[in-house]
């Protein structure tokens, strides 16, 4: 076993693992934040990812403990005071997503997105989301939500 | 069966209500789900096609840490699936919870490893032995129907679960004085639905009771619940399915499979919770495959392109099993129906085999057949203008059904209600921009560039219920869907459906329907679906069908509980019930709209003061409602798409450059779920169009078990989509509603082939493409022998 | 698809992970940013008896730009060398091929020196270090050796990096830094490449006195092709669609279901022509062809 603490959503989290324990088994499994979803644990779907100190990654390609003394975020970090966060406000706005698995780890990607390149148009939020596969929605309302949720956080980056 | 006030809601592109929690992470899906004591299945799967097995080895797995129990084939020997069709001649298969003496393709299950966690039954399950004896395998049609194929099954007479044929009074005599015909042959690759939640389960068993209780990923948990008891020979009574939020189903999740009534029966044995959460690996091999179409097609025309006769041979690779509820004719059955398609075909001959071959059993997938029946009457009508010289939107024109040929009885039998077929494509030639296409590709030629562009058009039958479900043979007729209306005390109300929302947004266009009905705000709504023990019976979510067949069950238990209002109402206000008003928030007196009780109080004196009803009226506001569409032959829905395509004339690589969706559903409740329906099919229809497909070697052996080689399309593959709407309405549906949770689907695979060839029709030599995917090397071949020669640069 | 069981250290130290290496024996795995190892534990196609974590030894990380050569820490990422202004100044080439690696969440924590031991025939950095004329740098108990990229591809997942040794760092050199190309072909964005090539050239008055020609996705290792070197240095107008042509017929590609080896040899020609234009470009050198 392992000793393992690292920050998640900002509380600190510690536990004894077995080594071989994936990030996103500890996530869902020992803490329940089930928000995180896995969907191919080969590190091609993006169900899973999660930010671990800002930088999107596969939490199926990560054990739990590379993450040992790391900050990690998931999807459960994102509404604050029960309001949804601008991105999310924006998938609910221009219908984002369907049946809702791959959409935990959509957001994340997107969070990283807004925070590194803001001011990206359609054609690189495609190229940069390409690792979020998506079977329900065509993606075509992910691009107008993500298009919003750019503008809003651009808006905000302005206002402030 | 019109509501008092014009509607509120129907119509309206409301934000869906499921979404907060979705967005939330607050989802819950069924690996979300652990009850105490939960124990880890693990199958260990055969890794041979074909083989007969000799003997499995479980004793290292039985001891190894943390496993409680090794199951294997004759622990659960009294149970199978066994989904058989009355066609005549229908070859039954048998399918083992795990396998017994035979192996039918890699990826059945050969042993259940139950322990603690998965690790620890991963782990275990490696430690497992089969000792199996290669059988020479049946891995393609040709093969599987060859005489000197052993037949797959005990007591078979080939490999053939069945073969059908049909012929019009006529065809002989038409086909034969025909001046024209051609034929093509077309191949649509092996692939799936491939949601982004693999399959999961768990099973929980109260030894006191003898209930079975079974969270799964399902569309259809009714059906479930049916074939469950059927596998498990337990009553029905005995038996919840819950499908809670499920990540995407497209059909993959509309089947019985092995794996639920193996950890059904495991949880009963250990008396502990089972769960099993497929891994994708598994996905890939044992949840069903789907579209492997091959159909020789012929066309009869006259000198101006006007079809005579339609002849086909349709041959399906329906894998090792009959699964349920389908049984192994649905893919044929469905071919032989819908591909004389949206033409005015009088004269038609058809013959359909379902293959059985070594491969992973094959089940429903979005369209079910009807992109391989598109692909087949749209490629050959192109080929019918090119051999007559004639445009390809012309030939269209001159032989698409029009108003007056409706109802229309197509040589196959089918009742197409309605539709705006030239309408539609006119439409998409003009949303799509036909012109500046063409303009595009003349210039892009011009510098040496490969466009193209390709067009479709389709009639889907939709929700489709007992008269025709009757002809298909299946053991289960799904006739009809059930909805449950409730009103409380607090004046809101619950809606309970035999249908499930995994995406297509029930959970809103449902509660959009009730609100109207009730003069109630959408909010006051909940809709819940997805578990056995809240509506009686029916079939689920599939087949284009929920939105017309639960919303108008949900229309007609809303007005039997407005209709309650109504009674009570004007026995309130001394007046007439036919005279009473549902309006928002309230009921009052036709014409005096000072005369009036709140609806909530209302609701709150039906249940708390029951001295106050009139005789003979119940203290309840509840109603349940079947619906089946009268004359259950389907709702036609049609569309026509535009795309034009970039080839990258080095390597083959085709890109969709534009895609216009123009679609009549008839009215639609909520314009935006159908536009990402439609977004949703057509980036679908895309990836069977370039990408997916699996692939397998000559011993049977998947080589496409993983997400590097199975290739779904991601977001910079899709482009953006011009979409436009018609609405007629069938006369068959309450609202005129049409399905249309399929159609996207359906096209893309031809309009993608039109555009590739179009792209090349410059070229020297003339190609059919003929083969879906449109895989680069694919493509390349296409070109080589465009430009007349078999080497590139 | 969960990882198989295995010991678990997270040496604090370079001589400790050195110790620890020269004590594990062959069943032990180096872990660095985990982009490969993980998909291979996941899928149980590796079961190492002892996974040694890189995360926590110092002075991996660095990257070192001086004399016009870049030497790249191991566990430096993808996503730095695509970010990182003293690579995009000295070394282009791989600042361009780090775009091509995954995707963003891959690239966030996949390391060079993690691609490079893993050797997968079909990545991106073995071919920049081919191209660049660079060195894969070791470690062990026993001392340093660097090993030049030629001889450090074996096989596929194979390398001439020994058991008890490690990767510290990867160099490129300089000559070939400035005239330069690259071109894969990806199925879909983010895809392995089915095939790749980096072409880096020495120019001397215009014309191009030396050139690399690096190609993954068509052997079982990554390969130079000495034929398309020889084509771009004799400088004929159609120097890039010689090369291409020389590339194609020179090489015997292998199949997989993602492209047969007549497929391949259509990339290799379509690839080394765009990667070649694009290094001759760069220079105005014979660039009519195309």
């Amino acid at each position: 076993m392992a000793e393992l603490s690292v920050s998640v959503n900002g509380e600190l989290t510690a536990a004894q693992v077995d080594p071989r324990t994936l990030l996103s088994d500890y996530l869902r499994d020992h803490l329940g934040l089930t928000g995180t979803h896995v969907g191919c644990e080969h590190g091609y779907c993006g169900a899973c990812t999660v930010l671990v100190d800002g930088a999107s990654v596969r939490s199926c390609l990560t054990l739990a403990v590379q993450a040992d003394g790391r900050s990690v975020d998931t999807v459960e970090s994102l509404a604050s005071n029960g309001e949804l966060h601008p991105i999310q406000q924006a998938f609910k706005e221009c219908h984002g997503l369907q049946c809702g698995f791959c959409t935990p780890g959509l957001l994340m990607s997107v969070l990283e997105l807004a925070a590194t390149n803001p001011g990206c148009g359609r054609d690189e939020i495609r190229e940069h989301l390409s690792g979020n596969v998506c079977r329900c929605t065509g993606y075509h309302h992910i691009v107008d939500a993500v298009e919003a949720a750019l503008n809003s956080v651009r808006e905000q980056g302005d206002g402030s | 069966m019109a509501a008092d006030q014009a509607p509120r809601y129907f119509g309206a592109r409301v934000a869906r209500r499921q979404d907060d929690r979705l967005l939330r992470g607050d989802g819950r899906y069924v690996a979300d789900i652990s009850p105490a004591g939960v124990l880890a299945a693990k199958f260990v799967r055969s890794d041979e096609a074909h083989a007969v097995v000799a003997g499995i080895d479980i004793e290292a797995a039985s001891v190894a840490e943390g496993v409680k129990e090794v199951f294997v084939g004759e622990d659960f020997a009294d149970n199978e699936i066994r989904c058989v069709s009355s066609y005549a001649g229908f070859q039954e298969s048998a399918q083992p919870i795990l396998a017994l003496d035979r192996v039918r393709h890699v990826g059945e299950a050969l042993a259940m490893v139950v322990a603690d966690n998965e690790y620890v039954a991963e782990d275990a399950a490696e430690l497992v032995v089969a000792d199996l004896e290669p059988l020479p395998a049946a891995v393609d049609i040709d093969t599987a129907l060859d005489v000197g194929c052993a037949p797959l099954h005990p007591g078979w007479r080939d490999n053939a679960f069945v073969r059908r044929r049909a012929t019009t009074y006529g065809f002989n005599e038409a086909s034969s004085s025909a001046p024209h015909r051609v034929s093509i042959e077309l191949h649509n690759g092996r692939h799936s639905g491939v949601p982004i939640e693999t399959r999961a389960c768990v099973a929980e068993h109260d030894p006191g009771t003898g209930r079975f209780r079974l969270h799964t990923t399902t569309q259809i948990p009714h059906l479930i619940r049916a074939g469950l008891s059927w596998a498990l020979g337990v009553p029905e009574s005995l038996i919840q399915v819950i499908a809670p939020d499920v990540g995407g189903g497209f059909g993959i999740k509309a089947q019985l499979y092995p794996e639920e009534v193996a950890c059904c029966l495991a949880a009963r044995r250990l008396s502990r919770p089972v769960k099993w959460v497929e891994d994708r690996r598994e996905h890939f091999v044992a949840a069903h495959h789907s579209r492997e179409h091959r159909h020789s097609v012929t066309g009869y025309f006259d000198d101006d392109g006007t079809i005579l006769a339609l002849e086909a041979d349709i041959a399906v690779d329906m894998g090792a099993y009959s699964v349920f509820p389908w049984t192994a004719t649905m893919d044929g059955g469905m071919a032989m129906g819908i591909l004389p398609g949206p033409y005015r075909i009088h004269e038609y001959s058809v013959s359909s085999t379902s293959v059985c071959t070594n491969k992973t059993p094959y089940g429903a997938y979005r369209g079910v057949a009807r992109p391989a029946a598109c692909f087949s009457i749209e490629r050959l009508m192109d080929q019918i203008a090119r051999h007559l010289g004639v445009d390809r939107v012309e030939i269209r024109n001159r032989n698409l059904l029009a108003d007056g040929d409706y109802p229309w009885r197509s040589p196959s039998g089918l009742i197409y209600d309605s539709g705006s077929l030239v309408e539609s494509l006119d439409a998409v030639l003009a949303l799509g921009d036909l012109e500046g296409l063409l303009k595009r590709q003349a210039d892009a030629r011009t510098a040496g560039r490969l466009v193209g562009v390709g067009l479709a058009v389709f009639t889907e039958q939709t929700a489709h219920t007992t008269q025709e479900f009757k002809q298909r043979g299946v053991p289960i007729v799904f006739g009809y869907e059930t909805a449950k209306v409730r009103l409380d005390a607090s004046g809101t109300a619950v809606v309970s459906a035999s249908i499930h929302d995994h995406g297509q947004g029930l959970e809103t266009t449902l509660a959009q329907v009730a609100a109207d009905r009730l003069g109630l705000d959408l909010e006051q709504i909940r809709v819940e679906y997805g578990d056995t023990e809240q509506v009686a019976y029916g079939a689920g979510t599939f087949a284009s069908r929920s939105a017309v067949l639960a919303g108008g069950a949900v229309t007609k238990a809303a007005d039997a509980v407005a209709d309650t209002l109504r009674q009570v109402a004007a026995h309130m206000l001394e007046a007439a019930p036919e005279d009473m008003v549902v309006e928002t928030g309230r009921v009052s007196v036709a014409g005096s709209p000072s005369q009036f009780l709140e609806t909530t109080e209302l609701c709150r004196l039906i249940y708390q003061r029951p001295e106050r009803l009139p005789e003979g009226v119940e203290p309840h506001l509840e109603a349940s409602r079947t619906y089946d569409a009268h004359p259950g032959t389907g709702a036609y829905t049609n569309a026509a798409h535009l795309a034009s395509v970039e080839i990258d004339p080095l390597t083959g690589k085709t890109r969709v450059l534009s895609y216009a969706v123009v679609e009549d559903c008839g009215p639609m409740i909520n314009p935006t779920i159908v536009e990402g329906q439609i977004f949703g099919g057509v980036a679908q229809g895309v990836g069977s169009a370039l990408f997916e497909e699996f692939l397998y070697d000559e011993a049977g052996q998947p080589l496409s078990t993983t997400f590097a080689d199975y290739l779904v399309p991601v977001m910079s593959d899709i482009p953006d989509f011009q979409v436009a709407h018609l609405q007629t309405p069938s006369p068959h549906t309450i609202g005129g509603l049409k399905g249309m949770g399929e159609g996207g689907a359906i096209a893309p695979g031809a309009v993608i082939a039109s555009a590739v060839e179009d792209a090349l029709s410059h070229l020297v030599g003339t190609v059919t493409v003929d083969r879906l995917p449109l895989t680069p090397e694919r493509v390349l071949g296409y070109i080589d022998a465009a430009n007349g020669n078999g080497t590139g640069p | 698809m969960k990882p198989p069981r295995f010991a678990y250290c997270a040496p604090q130290t370079l001589p400790e992970l050195l110790e620890i290496l020269s004590e594990a024996g062959d069943e032990a795995v180096v872990l660095a940013g985990g982009q490969s190892l993980l998909p291979m534990l996941n899928l149980r196609l590796a079961a190492p008896s002892h996974v040694i974590d890189l995360d926590r030894v110092p002075g991996l990380d660095r990257i070192d730009g001086a004399n016009g050569c870049v030497e790249v820490g191991a566990m430096v990422t993808h996503r730095r060398m695509e970010t990182d202004p003293v690579v995009a100044a000295s070394a282009p080439l791989a600042r361009c091929a780090a775009g091509f690696v995954g995707y963003r969440a891959i690239r966030n924590r996949g390391t060079v020196g993690g691609s490079v031991a893993h050797a997968d025939p079909a990545a991106e950095w073995p071919i920049v270090l081919l191209a660049l004329d660079g060195a894969v740098d070791l470690a062990s108990v026993r001392g340093w050796r660097s090993v030049a990229a030629e001889d450090f591809f074996e096989s596929v997942y194979t390398t001439a990096k020994r058991p008890d040794e490690v990767v510290t760092s990867l160099s490129f050199g300089s000559r070939f830094a400035h005239s330069w190309g690259f071109s894969e072909f990806q199925r879909r964005v983010g895809d392995f490449a089915t095939v790749a090539v980096a072409v880096a050239c020495v120019m001397e008055s215009g014309e191009v006195a030396e050139a690399r020609v690096a190609i993954a996705g068509v052997a079982d290792r990554p390969v130079r092709c000495p034929e398309a070197e020889a084509a771009l240095v004799a400088g004929s107008r159609s120097a890039a669609s010689d090369a291409a042509a020389a590339a194609r017929d020179s090489i015997e590609p292998i199949s997989d279901i993602h492209g047969s080896s007549s497929f391949r040899k259509r990339l290799i020609y379509a690839e080394t022509q765009r990667a070649a234009l694009q290094a001759l470009r760069a220079n105005g050198a014979g660039a009519d062809d195309g």
